[in-house]
């Protein structure tokens, strides 16, 4: 037997299984999740997750709520890292290039082939390794630099695609450091942003979600203002209580604008002189005039920023997006940080003692510098540590060249077949996020740490394990990495004990509450004279078209293309799933004759794409945005071949002073191929014809009665009927209300809440195995959503929308019920509208009678390609193809709730039950409990005036209250 | 015309078309049961794959199966309209072509039967829909329509069926009197002992009228239940009163139209002329006429309710369905329907039979765009704007509907060439009558 244990336990095989019950680990009990807090590494804000382990493998993330920098909420693609983890397209085995293609070799025979050829490099001379790593934790990166000087080499390069140059070198030439410091934003009451786009990728996208809707939520009936000013409206820039276009690049023009204005505003507040004095010569030329003629931002609409900045208490001004062209940027984040400097000399709204991980970033010239540096130096090993800078660099395939240049061998250390690592000579699958030990510092008050969440599915090694094992055993730092790791995270710590560690690996990491701020360093004013070079040296703006590729909230770089989820909920603003669309001003098109769907040639200097055109009312005439992140030529089955990549044709060169690559192009030609395409869209309309929908209402409203229409049975006169006994009347009603058993689940949707994000529909998607579709599908109008937000567009301004999260209504009164010949749909003793998958025999009456459209048929069998069926929640069946479905109330969640409070003999606590959708909500849009409960949060929340339901005059009574959204007109 | 037929010449024109086929019966036989295979081929794929093999999807998950579910049953109305109500008001031309209309009335009733198992996403489990005492005390759910449909059509299909028979009775007798060999034995049991004393010919004529008696009601009732699988849900369009009324004007038109598009080939085939004479199928066409207007009315009806309601919901969906994406097939189905028959008014229009056969098929097409129209026109544009969406057929879709055509005309070529497809007693009926009643 022993022999035989032994000879299993050396097979390079993975298990079969994940767990045999006759070996269940000691804190494994069947059918009970545990929880392990870890940390989120799909982007470098580094959100602390909770991995629910299921029987030995994850089956859902969930924010962790200790962790400083998310408070309990992910964003989309956090969700989604579950997708990287069990993807069908993940490498299992190292990959050797040889001549016949790749070949599987073992990890031990991989490991001796890097030492082997590190060896070999440093006997030939100093400098022969270079290492491109993503952004990674402290422990790691001191660990990579020390095996690269072992091995006689430089530091390691971090390349992060959105590195945030610009700002950065703001920050530079005013305090001398190049940080990213965490912004209070939560305490602003007027934000000004010119594109960063804080609610998809900048910086620390959850951080900034839930900091925005902090300052901008209804509080006493007033809200924070937020304005955007630029040239595209992004998810952000939807968010804002008015979005102004500029012509791409002139953003540097509108601020210096309000530069002018704040300092010179004799009545205003107190600018400190040497400030003005230092200015005074730049802003001279930024008369309103100039300004409107510079960037088509009109006086008046210049005046109302202007306003508005002037009557705030504690303004904050927010630079370019992730995605800008990097020559303006810089200007613009110069003069966006002078700007902040003059409202607030004491910048009382920036943490600079906490500051964001990304700011370790090198920046892009670096990178693209020690690319070349390989050929100049004969650099003989290259080290890619989970980057693709091939996809996502413009003019990748000068990386390309390089890379695939035979006298130097390329290892990569990724997960995946994607367009870098396709061009190594060893391809090193290593542990994931979620399955190694490591620490990372989110911030830098943040010590988060990572842990294995669940048991190994592959052979790989920890990347720190592989590289402490370069080196030779008595230079070795610690013994494994996971003791690095313990070290590291110790070493700031009081107690060293193991009881310590374990406490703070519970915790997810060590937090410090201490966020008071330090104070500003001193402003370095010569910096204006820099303002000023940056200034002068802006190229005129450009006249013709522009072509923008921002990062995308879903697919972030491009590294999230291969994760079906994130391919398969569209995208907010235009609805489009799968596909790359080209946005284009309605009135643009309107003049060209083009039309949505129709195919066009986008042509840059740089080649030319083929993409098909949406019309969107969010972008400046004349700019035309092509969101990056698809059209991967590699990568996996859901990301080849789909979608276009607009990095591919932007300019490749970088900005002379901060090195800032460029995410706009001046566009050559669009030309009209005459062909079309069926868009994947998922919305049948753009706006709602006044019908009572997705409603909002103007701030001053607030707290005044709408009292003037009577009650009645029309759309608008039809009153608020709860889904409850008061909700019926007689005059109404012919059947008696329902009797309800301890509970009546109900859901309150906060539209002023709702910011478009789409992560709650992630987040459905994992908790309730929902089945992925696909393109063609969507086109044909099968997606399986049971959540969406719907996105509404103002026809009296197209380019401002409301989003509504659309979900089950689980009306009181639901068509769907009284019309199933065979009670499949089921009106359950707590309000919920059940479906029994195993009653339904598929005569899709209920979906035809739901006046809400929430309900998905299964059309086909769904499929989950091993590895992607582990992921699946073991409380919710797998629907098989026939069977209606739709949202459940995360029912599952309700009977563990059920559960726990009978052992304990009690009734459910108000705020025990959190669907999935509701507990990852970044901005607490989503409410749920029981109407029953007087003192619940959510029969607290329907009494606000602002309640409404969605076609109530159905009188379906739904038990999803929606909030009206607040428009406030600046 | 009429006054030239004896009782022994009825016999020998109807008897004459049961001499043994042609091969180029056989061939058309052979052709239609292609057909069938076809499209039982196409279910079984469906079956098999997942009823995503056809066109539908959110927002509309019905279909051309429900859409061909309604215009069979809708075609199979007339046969029991003409045979029994025709009968109680004693119109004397519908005895010609009663025998064929129930024909059709009972095969487009199979026909239409097929169609919710068809549409079914879990047609293996359709017998949850049958109130079978089960160990889980689960029960249809007598609210809903649908089962209101299976009570109905299922009742619908037992009546017609027996009423079909029974009236045939006396002509089995007098093929079986006529016929020999295995011919005569198969005969002998399909007329049940008929001897044709007095005593039997009192109760079955007795029988015979108060079974048209009994059937009377289910014509109105059948096409109102199925009206009410549209008219009890919320969706604009189909939530409303006028259905019932609506369908069942819309089903007899179809049928009539349906019926002369039958009669006139059978009638130049079987040399007819004698017995379905032109003012037989004049008598029809100008029934048509009637409908035709009574489904006008409708049309404008639905039009002005939604106006006068001044609900948007309901005046979006009919401005959409008359000028948005479907507006070809609504013009086709108003066209179709409510004008084309106008032209019946002319004589000179209804007594030429080449454009009289035309026109039924138009009406037969306009029939079913209607149901088009009012499946796929009102979901696909319903009360939700964002989740709007068009439907199209998809090829297995097709393949489902072209079989169920073959399988009628197979059922229907069949029997005309088996069975007397001109009631020989109802025939000689009339000649007894006179003239007088005939008209």
């Amino acid at each position: 037997m022993g022999s035989v244990a032994v000879a299993a336990g050396c097979s390079a095989k993975s298990e079969d299984n994940l767990f045999t019950m006759v070996q269940a680990t000691e804190d494994m009990v069947v059918g009970q999740e545990s929880w392990y807090a870890s940390t989120c590494r799909e982007c470098p804000a580094g959100c602390g997750v909770l991995a629910k382990n299921r029987e030995g493998r994850i089956i859902k993330l969930e924010g962790n709520g200790l962790h400083p920098v998310n408070r309990g909420s992910l964003c989309i693609r956090g969700q989604a890292a579950l997708q990287g983890l069990y993807n069908p397209d993940r490498l299992w085995m190292p990959q050797l290039k040889t001549e016949k293609g790749w070949q599987e070799i073992p990890f031990d025979k991989a490991e001796a082939l890097i030492r082997q050829k590190a060896g070999a490099a440093v006997n030939r001379g100093s400098g022969r390794i270079s290492m491109v790593t993503e952004t990674v934790g402290r422990t790691q990166l001191d660990l990579f630099a020390t095996v690269l000087q072992t091995f006689k080499s430089p530091p390691p390069v971090v390349f992060e695609p959105l590195a945030y140059e610009s700002l950065k070198f703001a920050h530079q030439q005013l305090f001398g450091d190049p940080v990213l410091p965490v912004l209070h934003m939560d305490r602003a009451d007027v934000l000004l942003g010119f594109g960063a786009d804080f609610l998809e990728t900048w910086l620390s996208p959850v951080e900034y979600a839930r900091k925005f809707k902090s300052m901008h939520q209804l509080n006493d009936g007033r809200k924070g203002v937020f304005i955007q000013v630029s040239p595209f409206q992004s998810l952000t820039g939807a968010n804002a209580d008015r979005w102004i276009g500029c012509r791409p690049g002139t953003e540097a023009a509108v601020i210096m604008g309000l530069v002018r204005l704040v300092i010179d505003d004799a009545n205003g507040r107190q600018v400190n002189r040497s400030l003005r004095d230092a200015l005074a010569g730049v802003t001279e030329a930024y008369t309103p005039e100039a300004v409107a003629r510079l960037s088509g931002v009109s006086v008046e609409d210049q005046a109302v920023v202007g306003r508005q900045l002037l009557a705030a208490k504690r303004p904050l001004v927010l630079g370019t997006g992730a995605g800008s062209d990097g020559g303006h940027a810089v200007a613009a984040e110069v003069a966006a940080l002078f700007l902040n400097l003059a409202l607030d000399p004491e910048l009382s709204l920036f943490d600079f003692n906490n500051r964001h991980r990304v700011e370790i970033a090198d920046r892009r010239s670096t990178v693209l510098d020690a690319f070349d540096a390989m050929d100049e130096k004969s650099v003989e090993l290259v080290l890619i540590n989970n980057v693709n800078p091939v996809f996502s660099i413009p003019g990748g395939n000068r990386i390309a060249k390089i890379l695939s240049d035979k006298k130097r061998f390329v290892v990569a250390f990724s997960n995946f077949m994607d367009e870098t690592a396709a061009l190594a000579d060893l391809i090193v699958p290593v542990q994931l996020a979620l399955e190694t030990w490591d620490a990372y510092e989110s911030n830098s008050t943040t010590m988060a740490t990572l842990q294995p969440t669940m048991g190994k599915i592959t052979q790989a090694p920890a990347l720190g394990d592989l590289l402490l094992n370069l080196l030779p055993p008595e230079k070795r730092p610690a013994a494994d990495y996971q003791a690095l790791v313990t070290r590291s995270v110790l070493a700031g710590q009081g107690s060293q004990t193991a009881a310590a560690w374990l406490k703070t690996i519970q915790k997810g990491g060590r937090f410090s509450d201490d966020s008071t701020t330090g104070g500003s360093p001193k402003a370095n004013l010569r910096a204006a004279a820099t303002l000023k070079t940056c200034l002068t040296a802006l190229p005129e703006p450009e006249v013709g078209d522009v072509l923008m590729a921002p990062p995308s909230i879903r697919f972030f770089d491009g590294r999230g293309a291969n994760r079906p989820w994130l391919a398969e909920i569209p995208d907010t603003l235009t609805q489009i799933a799968w596909q790359t669309p080209a946005l284009v001003h309605p009135d643009r098109m309107a003049a060209g004759g083009i039309k949505d769907g129709d195919r066009v040639v986008l042509e840059t200097h740089a080649g030319e794409i083929e993409v098909p055109v949406y019309a969107y009312a969010g972008v400046f005439p004349g700019t035309v945005v092509v969101p990056a992140g698809l059209g991967h030529t590699t990568f996996g089955r859901w990301a080849r071949g789909q979608g276009v990549n607009p990095l591919s044709v932007l300019d490749p060169s970088v900005n002379a002073d901060a090195g800032a690559p460029s995410f706009a192009t001046p566009l050559i030609s669009m030309a009209i191929t005459g062909t079309r395409m069926s868009l994947a869209t998922t919305s049948g309309s753009r706006v709602s014809l006044g019908r009572k929908i997705a409603l909002s209402m103007a701030i001053e409203r607030i707290g005044h009665k709408d009292g003037h229409k009577e009650p009645g049975l029309t759309m608008d006169t039809f009153p608020l009927t709860p889904p409850t006994p008061e909700g019926y009347d007689p005059e109404r009603d012919l059947y008696p209300p329902h009797d309800h058993d301890g509970y009546r689940w109900a859901m309150i949707v906060d539209m002023d809440r709702c910011i478009g994000c789409t992560a709650c529909v992630a987040a459905c998607y994992a908790e309730n195995n929902l089945g992925i579709v696909g393109e063609e599908r969507i086109i044909e109008g099968r997606e399986m959503a049971w959540l969406q937000i719907q996105r509404y567009q103002d026809p009296a301004d197209m380019a401002r929308v409301t989003f509504l999260p659309m979900m089950c209504q689980h009306c009181d009164n639901a068509p769907c019920e009284a019309v199933c010949p065979v009670y499949a749909p089921h009106h359950s003793k707590e309000g919920l509208n059940n479906q029994i998958y195993n009653r339904c025999i598929g005569t899709r009456f209920c979906a035809q009678n739901c006046p809400y459209k929430v309900r998905r048929f299964n059309w086909f069998d769904w499929q989950w390609p091993k590895p992607l069926q582990m992921q699946l929640n073991p409380n919710v069946t797998v629907r098989s193809k026939g069977v209606m479905e739709k949202c459940s109330f995360c029912i599952q969640r309700i009977k563990a709730a059920h559960n726990t409070a009978k052992n304990e003999k009690r009734a459910i606590r108000d705020g025990e039950v959190v669907p999935a959708c509701a507990q990852t909500c970044p901005t607490g849009a989503l409410t749920f409990g029981s109407l029953m409960d007087p003192a619940s949060r959510v029969s607290q929340l329907i009494k606000d005036p602002r309640a409404y339901q969605v076609m109530g005059y159905l009188n379906t009574k739904p038990a999803v209250i929606y909030l009206k959204k607040v428009t406030q007109i600046v | 015309m009429e006054q030239t037929l004896t009782y022994r010449k009825i016999d020998d024109t109807v008897l004459d078309t049961l001499t043994p086929p042609q091969r180029s019966y056989w061939a058309l036989v052979a052709l239609l049961f292609a057909g069938v295979l076809m499209g039982a081929g196409c279910w079984i794929y469906q079956i098999l794959v997942g009823i995503g093999v056809g066109g539908q999807n959110n927002p509309v998950h019905w279909g051309t199966y429900l859409i061909n579910f309604v215009f069979w049953v809708g075609i199979a109305h007339s046969g029991t309209l003409i045979s029994a109500i025709l009968h109680l008001f004693r119109a004397g031309w519908r005895n010609p072509i009663a025998r064929a209309a129930e024909t059709m009335t009972v095969f487009a009733v199979c026909t239409a039967g097929l169609f919710p198992f068809i549409h079914l996403g879990r047609v293996w489990l359709v017998f949850y829909m049958l109130p079978i005492p089960n160990q889980r005390t689960l029960w249809p759910n007598f609210q809903s329509p649908l089962m209101f449909d299976v009570v109905a059509i299922s009742t619908y299909l037992t009546v017609s069926s027996l009423f079909w028979y029974t009236g045939m009775l006396p002509d089995l007798a007098i093929i079986r009197d006529r016929a020999v060999g295995v011919r005569r034995k198969i005969f002998t049991v399909l007329a049940l002992g008929w001897t044709g004393e007095f005593e039997i010919w009192r109760h079955y004529t007795r029988g015979y009228l108060f079974f048209a008696a009994l059937a009377t009601p289910l014509v109105i009732s059948v096409h109102s239940v199925v009206s009410w699988d549209f008219a009890l849900s919320v969706v604009p369009g189909w939530h409303t009163t006028i259905f019932a009324p609506y369908f069942v004007a819309g089903a007899i038109h179809s049928g009539l139209a349906m019926v002369v598009t039958l009669m006139i080939p059978l009638r130049l085939i079987f040399k007819y002329e004698a017995i379905i004479t032109d003012r037989v199928l004049e008598s029809v066409a100008k029934t048509i006429v009637f409908t035709g207007l009574i489904v006008a009315f409708a049309y404008a009806t639905e039009i002005f309710m939604a106006w006068y309601s001044r609900n948007p919901v309901e005046m979006e969906t009919f401005r959409w369905r008359a000028l948005g994406d479907y507006a070809l097939e609504y013009w086709i189905m108003v066209t179709c329907n409510t004008i084309i028959p106008l032209f019946l008014l002319f004589k000179k229009v209804r007594t030429n039979i080449r454009v009289l056969f035309v026109i039924s098929l138009l009406v037969n097409v306009g029939m079913w765009y209607e149901r088009f129209v009012i499946i796929i026109g009102s979901v696909a544009h319903d009360f939700l704007p964002h989740a709007w969406g068009l439907y199209s057929p998809s090829l297995i879709e097709f393949g489902i509907m072209i079989g169920s055509f073959c399988l009628f005309f197979f059922l229907f070529v069949l029997f005309v060439k088996h069975m007397p497809s001109v009631s020989m007693t109802e025939m000689k009926e009339t000649l007894h009558e006179g003239a007088s009643h005939a008209g």
